[in-house]
């Protein structure tokens, strides 16, 4: 039964006012950041101009965008081995290791910070973006392999024997038979350890000193202290560090809502 | 202390993964002399550029690597970036103990004592200024012991006014603290926002409560607080009345509307544009003041009760250190030196910025200037003996805990007794700490 | 979850272990290890930061319950729970369950759009509510005095009594989308005679809500509950970008206490102290939301 359009009318109402809403500071920003301070300059894009030069968001971005592309394509490269490795293949003591990792998506980063800090200063490694790559990676296993392993076990068993039967070994399984299948559940972890880490925000305050080393959302936070009467500025600023996770997901929208409900039903 | 066990499988680890080896600074004649710096603002920037530009083509080879920050910003990142093998090598460090008291304590600031002999900085400064920039080598005597820094720029708290709005109205400098009130109720009834202020900072409010406590205390009482020494306590007289004045304020409504929810620059701001007649911040703000805007400026002292010569929150400005770790100790010397030269002091005073070093013999004060108005406050309290403190230098954690009392205060969630009881807690829970 | 996984004959027991290893590892050495020295660091008391320490039992932990500015910053925290949790919950329950039977088209776009929040840094989300909630030129005030109700305009932020509730609700706008979607997917997947059948007997909508929606719902509650609290208790870089604990510790919370006196005042031991007794917290709570679910999913089916 089709329900006429004139039934839907509070439904779209609701909705719309819901969408007023969730729009308002984003449509808010967006109109803010086209402001021309100084008409006649750069145009409409000045603000972004300047941001980006002058508020050296140029550079934010391209340590954003190294930090986050490594930690996302080994996280997620990892966890698929190990959540193979939980789901699919037997693991001698993995009623001990499973909890193990689970305590790793729980804990709060603030548990790990101050010896993290420590010891990467001992190492030298304070003020690089290593510090901010390998426990990003740490961390991001933890629920890799939550992620896959679940879904993996979601598998039939049939599937893995037949293969076994035609003589693939246990990585021609992996990534002839299951990978194929378990594309949106990898997508969608691409998907969300790459926002994560790009929004990361406390590791990079911490670790990194140097101007020239910041992550965009640090670089924003400090830009807000120095430019904090402009918001025009401040604005584009907000839209650069936005953009690319904004994006990303309006291009994979469709398999991440999907992916994200499952997979966290079944986590 | 045993060697932290899980340090050694953590660098083993890391070296295994091959993720990366400390960068080594490979040797060369060229030098990069690395700088933090906290001249943000267009005008001190620019400044800074110029002098070491300067320094660069009297030094060839040696280039300066420079950083910038809002000083909030350099709090925060200093501590840990001295604390790098590749960190600054010069570097802008508050004074205080939160600050340079810590870093002396963790032993990552070099003592300048050597090179202040060999630069005669001690004859360019006052002694009693650059105690404040010296710390005993443990960190834990303030105001004594080894230089750790140099100030390029001097500072002084006081009262800018905006001389179109007072020649509109007649209004006079005024002479007197009463003369002081009687002239912010006159502004109020003309319906002109008195004092232009914003509290969500923080930080600013501490200087507005202290320039009022300021024209109460003694010298000694000032010095024996901030260095904590005498036994000394906050809980006295003098400092409920300056809050309770501070707090009249407030409840006689002279601060800009809603001022709890605005900044720091966004009250500057609105100052510049004329909407309001009065402002209490340091001397720092003056080179903001003379571009962008079509109003005029002008700079007094906070005047003081008729039977006292009153003090002024004052100083040096952020001073220059250097890493402990440094191997460039020399030319980073040498750089600071140039940072307080004679060179440097004539490009502070045409940015309209007071330098802590003296004015050059040949530069011409341009009378009726804002930048003559805070030059003569500074020059009147550095010759009168009258240069107070930041209050907030005190103990590691005073200024967090003053921002808190003061921002519980100006919006009537505590009163001034409850303000005094929690200050002097603070600072006596710190006493102990010291010796 | 059981481990049905076999062993093929002749295959090394260590095989599931290899396939394993480098993501235990990396999690090991970046993340727990890391996890374990603060655990263990909250016993000691250091002079300065690069000097020796000494052991001294609980005497962080003592100090820590006598500490009111730490107390009031957790109850910041639980404060955040209504926030980040309770509010976003119970507006996508109320939403999932009006838009539950009803086809609506154009459903994809609207719960696209509702998501988007949640994508955002919250550092970016930070920087437009403060611009928000500006007492001259944010959104907020400018519409009460066009309402002409200048009296209720204000410091939203630099308020006492709403600076919280004001960040609070930057965060509930973050969270809800997160709450919907789940919701709204839940839904989908009960049987449609579930509800034909309650029709039947004559329960309203609050009865069928009651009855038959929530608990449906109860896997998705879970994950939406557990995620949404643990998110209230670790919050930091929303109120780093809003308040910074301003004005007079109103919005002080755990973690920017912990980044405080770790990296400003210099006590990694007080500070691993605080963060090692958040880290329980939120440990128990996580166990418990787990356990009650467990238990009313049985119940429930």
């Amino acid at each position: 039964m089709k329900p006429t359009f004139r039934k839907l009318i509070p439904h779209y109402l609701l909705l719309c006012l819901v969408l007023f809403f969730v729009l308002l500071p984003l449509w808010g920003m967006l109109s803010k950041a086209f402001e021309n301070p100084d008409p006649g300059s750069f145009g409409a894009l000045a603000n972004f101009k300047r941001a980006w030069t002058v508020g050296k968001f140029g550079l934010f971005f391209k340590n954003s965008l190294i930090v986050a592309l490594i930690v996302t394509a080994i996280s997620v490269l990892l966890s698929i081995l190990s959540g193979y490795a939980f789901g699919k293949l037997s693991v001698s003591g993995k009623s001990l290791l499973f909890p193990l990792i689970l305590l790793g998506y729980m804990v709060p980063f603030d548990a790990a910070i101050i010896p993290l800090y420590n010891w990467m200063r001992s190492l030298g490694l304070t003020d690089t973006l290593w510090a901010l790559i390998l426990p990003q990676i740490g961390l991001s296993v933890s629920f890799g392999t939550l992620w896959m392993s679940s879904y993996f076990e979601s598998l039939p068993d049939e599937l893995v024997d037949q293969a076994t039967i035609d003589g693939c070994s246990r990585w021609q399984v992996l990534w002839k038979v299951l990978m194929p299948i378990a594309r949106p559940a990898s997508s969608t972890l691409i998907v969300l350890i790459f926002m994560w880490t790009w929004n990361e925000f406390l590791l990079a305050l911490v670790m990194i000193q140097k101007e020239s080393l910041r992550t965009l959302p640090v670089g924003l936070a400090f830009f807000q202290g120095r430019y904090s009467a402009n918001i025009p500025l401040m604005a584009a600023g907000a839209i650069i560090v936005a953009l690319p996770t904004l994006l990303l997901y309006i291009f994979f929208q469709k398999q991440f809502l999907q992916g994200l409900s499952s997979g966290a039903i079944k986590g | 202390m045993k060697k932290k066990p899980f340090l050694i499988i953590f660098l083993l680890a890391t070296i295994i993964l091959g993720a990366c080896q400390p960068k080594q600074s490979t040797p060369s004649e060229k030098q990069t002399l690395v700088v933090w710096d906290q001249f943000y603002r267009d005008e001190e920037s620019k400044v800074i550029d110029q002098l070491n530009a300067e320094f660069e083509a009297k030094h060839p080879g040696v280039s300066i690597q420079r950083e910038v920050k809002v000083l909030e910003d350099l709090s925060l990142t200093v501590k840990l970036a001295l604390a790098n093998e590749d960190g600054p090598d010069v570097a802008q460090v508050n004074q205080g103990r939160v600050d340079m008291g810590a870093l002396v304590k963790d032993g990552l600031l070099l003592s300048l004592d050597d090179y202040a002999k060999q630069y005669k900085w001690n004859e360019r400064f006052p002694g009693t200024l650059l105690a404040r920039n010296s710390f005993s080598e443990d960190g834990k005597q303030f105001g004594t012991g080894h230089i750790y820094g140099v100030s390029p720029t001097a500072e002084v708290v006081g009262v800018y006014y905006n001389k179109s709005i007072f020649a509109q109205h007649g209004w006079a400098v005024p002479t007197s603290f009463d003369e002081f009130l009687d002239l912010l109720a006159k502004i109020y009834e003309v319906g002109i926002v008195p004092i232009s202020f914003g509290s969500l900072d923080g930080w600013n409010a501490i200087h507005l409560f202290s320039a009022i406590q300021h024209l109460h205390v003694s010298r000694e009482y000032i010095d024996d607080f901030v260095y904590s020494r005498n036994d000394v306590s906050f809980d006295t007289e003098f400092n409920l009345k300056a809050l309770y004045q501070f707090y009249d304020w407030v409840k006689l409504d002279y601060f800009t509307p809603n001022f709890q929810g605005i900044g720091y620059d966004a009250s500057n701001e609105s100052f510049k544009k004329g909407e309001a007649a009065l402002t209490i911040t340091g001397s720092w703000l003056a080179p903001e003041l003379l571009t962008g805007t079509d109003q005029t400026f002008g700079f007094f002292l906070l005047p003081g009760y008729e039977e006292q010569q009153a003090l002024a929150i004052g100083g040096l400005g952020i001073p220059f250190s250097i890493r402990a770790t440094t191997e460039k100790k020399d030319l980073a010397a040498e750089y600071i030196d140039w940072m307080v030269s004679e060179r440097a002091a004539e490009l502070w005073a045409d940015a309209g910025m007071v330098p802590a070093m003296p004015l050059p013999k040949k530069y011409k004060l341009q009378n009726d200037t804002l930048f003559a108005d805070t030059v003569e406050a500074w020059q009147h309290i550095n010759a009168n003996n009258l240069v107070g403190h930041y209050i907030d230098w005190a103990t590691p954690t005073m200024y967090d805990r003053l921002v808190f009392w003061l921002q519980r205060l100006l919006s009537f969630v505590s009163t001034p007794e409850e303000f005094i009881i929690g200050i002097s807690q603070e600072y006596e829970d710190w006493k102990p700490y010291q010796q | 979850m059981q481990n049905k996984a076999k062993r093929y004959p002749g295959e090394s027991k260590w095989k599931g272990l290899l396939y394993l290893l480098p993501a235990l590892l990396l999690y090991l050495i970046f993340t727990f290890l890391p996890i374990l020295e603060t655990i263990r660091s909250s016993f000691f008391q250091a002079e300065s930061l690069y000097g020796a320490r000494s052991f001294v039992w609980f005497q962080n932990y003592i100090k820590l319950f006598q500490d009111s500015q730490f107390l009031s910053a957790l109850r910041n925290n639980f404060v955040f729970i209504f926030f980040y949790s309770f509010l976003p919950i119970s507006f996508g329950l109320f939403l999932a369950s009006f838009l539950a039977r009803v086809r609506v088209p154009g459903m994809r776009l609207f719960r696209t759009l509702y998501f988007i929040p949640q994508v955002l840094s919250m550092v970016v989300v930070g920087v437009m509510w403060r611009w928000m909630y500006d007492p001259n030129i944010g959104p907020i005030n400018v519409f009460l005095r066009w309402l002409g109700l200048e009296q209720f305009a204000q410091a939203w932020l630099g308020s006492f009594t709403f600076a919280l509730p004001a960040v609070g609700m930057a965060a509930a706008w973050v969270q809800y989308g997160f709450c919907m979607v789940l919701f709204l997917s839940g839904i989908q997947r009960i049987p449609e005679e579930l509800y034909e059948a309650t029709s039947l007997d004559g329960a309203n909508a609050f009865r069928q809500f009651w009855h038959v929606t929530l608990p449906g719902l109860i896997p998705e509650l879970s994950v939406a509950l557990m995620t949404t609290i643990i998110a209230a208790l670790r919050v930091f870089d929303l109120v780093f970008a809003m308040t910074k604990g301003a004005p007079g510790g109103s919005t002080e919370v755990t973690g920017l206490l912990i980044y405080r006196w770790a990296f400003e005042l210099n006590n990694h031991s007080y500070a691993a102290t605080m963060a090692t007794v958040l880290t329980l917290i939120i440990l128990l709570i996580s166990l418990v939301i787990r356990r009650v679910f467990k238990q009313s999913e049985k119940g429930a089916l």
